[in-house]
């Protein structure tokens, strides 16, 4: 037992013998950890923030659709076939789903939006204002005015679209669609408000109005929508977490089914976009770290070259040159606990720092689009398991690594050409 | 989406019209020259007059519907489509100036003008697109024009025309397939194809009866390709050639009268 534990203490001796170097050492593969840590905690934020602003603008993370709805999106295709479903149920169950946090019904149809002599072709999306504003944040600060009201026959419309008919607030317009009886359907509606979301294709074709007055339009039951949009706690979890639902809701023994859509399906590219992000970590974590396997390597380098009388006393003693590798490289391996130690200390608060109070670079830059999401510029970093973990464990393969070379030249050190040199 | 109105009501209008015209007037003597047949077509419709009542029986996987109407058209660049019944949109009418259709809706009583992104659309939930009713028939300048097939199909002697268009021309279709009757002249029927030679839809005409002193398919039966089973049919009523209208008859305050 004590012979085992000779290597690590002679190792542990050898780093207290030049305590600067060893400090400087551990500090270039500390902050290398600090470095690896935020690179990872700030693109984890942007993903994150495009992420959110992707899919909580209009179409939430999580929907529920009748399984033929897509790629068609037929207006007959609705939850329930011709027979629509109990809608306050089903909305029930999604809610009362752990990690759902709200759910809202939906009813889209495609239409003639005209005022005067100008129309426009839109997307209708029906909505229920009260529970949409959980979900999504379209509705929640329009430009100018407000939401429509359930059992009015309001509508927002976007600004592009706002211009192209040349409406403001109050305006009435007239709506054509396409009603499911085969008839056209269409009436008046005044404009209650007008967002602008920076996306052309929102703000150019999207009117959004009660859930009522568009299933009205198009002559829809109440009882027949075409999609249930849910907003969840965490985005990765949706895909497990639609999966779950659908058979949650077949347990219940439901007499339709139900298609989960996560926002990693209808939105791929974000997700695409997310994935081709953590295989940038691996490249930045990477890079640290091979810089520091360089520079950690040279200092242990000069180290066992001033330790070859040592080593050579102590192979003329009988030691095997297995033991003397061991020593250097378990020196390499405290040196990367002790960085690790203190990577961790100096991270915590600057990882505590851009979490909470981000540093906001809009004033230098605008917004910027990524992967079809508007990101602010603004510098937050996401807390993450992984950051840290793979850090760390990056850092202690860097440390022993870094020991690999020294250790080989010590072994490779001739007991009596290193006692003659002398 | 099956946003625009009118597109095939009036398409069928149209055409219809055009062979009415084309294949009652007397032939010229080189009629076997495609290009003159269908010029003659054209040109008969030119400052062509008509006033028709016809329905049209939609028939879809979701849906029937019937739909009674009245069209004025002059040449082929005015048609005015107003329906009758059911009553519930009685009144709603589509009308062709030009380049331009415009809708009107007595339940809101306004007009709106069919954009442009939507001449693809249905009309009135039909399997006709707005598309249908702005097209001039001016294929010899869209098309160029060959016999396919001359001979005896089903005991009758018929021509197939093949209408491939012109590297230029504003047409939606790859390609277009008529058969007509050698003997009156009638079409048979008109097919549809797209520019990767897929057929999109047929035109059936039938029911070759003398209206309005010419012969002429009475019944077209509108079929497309990716919709097995449905089918819009348009039978006519009435028809009167060469009444009394003039271009100030397809205006916007006449769209907006509802009768």
């Amino acid at each position: 037992m004590g012979d085992r534990w000779i290597w690590w203490r002679l190792a542990w001796r050898n780093l207290c013998r030049n305590r600067r170097r060893t400090l400087i050492t551990a500090s270039a593969l500390a902050f290398g950890y600090l470095a690896s840590v935020t690179m990872i905690g700030l693109w984890g934020g942007m993903m994150t923030e495009m992420i959110e602003t992707g899919t909580n603008l209009v179409s939430g993370q999580l929907q529920l659709h009748d399984p033929d709805y897509y790629p068609e999106r037929s207006m007959y295709t609705t939850l329930g076939g011709r027979d629509g479903i109990d809608v306050d149920e089903l909305l029930a169950l999604v809610r009362d789903t752990p990690g759902i946090v709200a759910a809202s019904p939906r009813v889209y149809g495609g239409g003639l939006i005209s005022s005067g002599s100008e129309t426009v072709a839109g997307m209708l999306v029906g909505v229920d204002p009260v529970h949409e504003v959980e979900v999504t944040r379209l509705l929640r600060t329009p430009v100018e005015g407000r939401a429509p009201r359930a059992g009015e026959r309001e509508i927002l419309i976007g600004r592009d679209m706002a211009n192209v008919l040349d409406v403001g607030l109050g305006a009435e317009v007239v709506l054509v669609a396409p009603a499911s009886d085969g008839s056209l359907g269409n009436d008046l509606y005044r404009v209650s408000g007008i967002f602008a979301t920076g996306v052309a294709g929102l703000d150019g074709s999207f009117g959004i109005l009660p859930i009522r007055s568009l299933q009205e339009l198009m002559a829809l039951p109440e009882n027949r929508i075409h999609e249930v949009a849910a907003a969840v706690e965490d985005p990765w979890a949706a895909p497990a977490l639609g999966d779950s639902l659908a058979m949650a809701l077949a347990a219940r023994g439901l007499d339709y089914s139900v298609l989960p859509r996560p926002w990693t399906v209808f939105r791929a590219e974000l997700a695409e976009y997310a994935s081709l992000a953590g295989a940038v970590n691996g490249i930045v974590v990477g890079i640290i770290f091979v810089m520091a396997v360089f520079g950690v390597a040279n200092t242990m380098l000069l180290g066992t070259f001033e330790r070859r009388r040592e080593f050579a006393v102590v192979r003329a003693l009988g030691t095997g040159p297995g033991s003397v590798a061991l020593t250097v490289v378990y020196e390499g391996f405290i040196l990367g606990i002790m960085a690790l130690a203190a990577g961790a200390l100096i991270s915590v608060p600057v990882l505590y720092w851009l979490h909470n109070y981000p540093p906001d670079l809009s004033n230098m830059f605008g917004d910027f689009t990524m992967a079809g999401s508007v990101v602010r510029p603004v510098l937050r970093a996401e807390y993450s398991v992984d950051g840290p973990l793979i850090s760390a464990v990056a850092l202690l393969i860097t440390s022993i690594l870094s020991a690999l070379y020294p250790a080989y030249r010590a072994v490779k050190v001739l007991p009596a050409d290193a006692l003659a040199d002398i | 989406m099956d946003i625009s109105l009118g597109d095939r009501t009036i398409r069928c209008l149209t055409i219809s019209l055009v062979f009415l015209g084309c294949f009652l007037s007397p032939l010229p003597t080189h009629a076997q020259d495609p290009r003159e047949i269908i010029d003659r077509v054209d040109r008969i419709m030119r400052g062509e007059s008509s006033i028709a009542r016809f329905t049209m029986d939609i028939r879809t996987e979701n849906w029937d519907r019937s739909l009674t109407l009245r069209a004025w058209s002059l040449g082929t660049e005015h048609a005015l489509i107003r329906i009758e019944t059911p009553r519930k949109e009685a009144g709603t009418a589509t009308l062709r100036a030009g380049q331009e259709v415009w809708n009107y809706l007595p339940r809101v009583d306004r007009t709106i003008k069919v954009p442009s992104s939507m001449m693809m659309g249905s009309w009135m939930g039909s399997h006709f697109t707005n598309d249908d009713l702005v097209k001039e028939s001016r294929l010899v300048d869209d098309y160029e024009i060959e016999i396919a097939f001359e001979g005896e199909r089903d005991g009758v002697e018929v021509w197939e025309f093949l209408l491939v268009p012109l590297p230029e021309a504003p047409v939606v279709w790859g390609k277009i397939r008529y058969e007509v009757r050698k003997a009156d002249f009638m079409p048979i029927w008109a097919r549809y194809y797209d520019e990767s030679d897929e057929i999109m839809r047929t035109m059936t005409f039938s029911e070759f009866r003398l209206m309005g002193s010419r012969l002429v398919p009475t019944v077209m039966t509108m079929e497309p390709a990716d919709k097995p089973g449905e089918t819009t049919v348009v039978r006519y009523h009435e028809l009167d050639f060469d009444v009394d209208l003039d271009e100030d008859y397809f205006s916007l305050r006449n769209l907006r009268r509802q009768r």
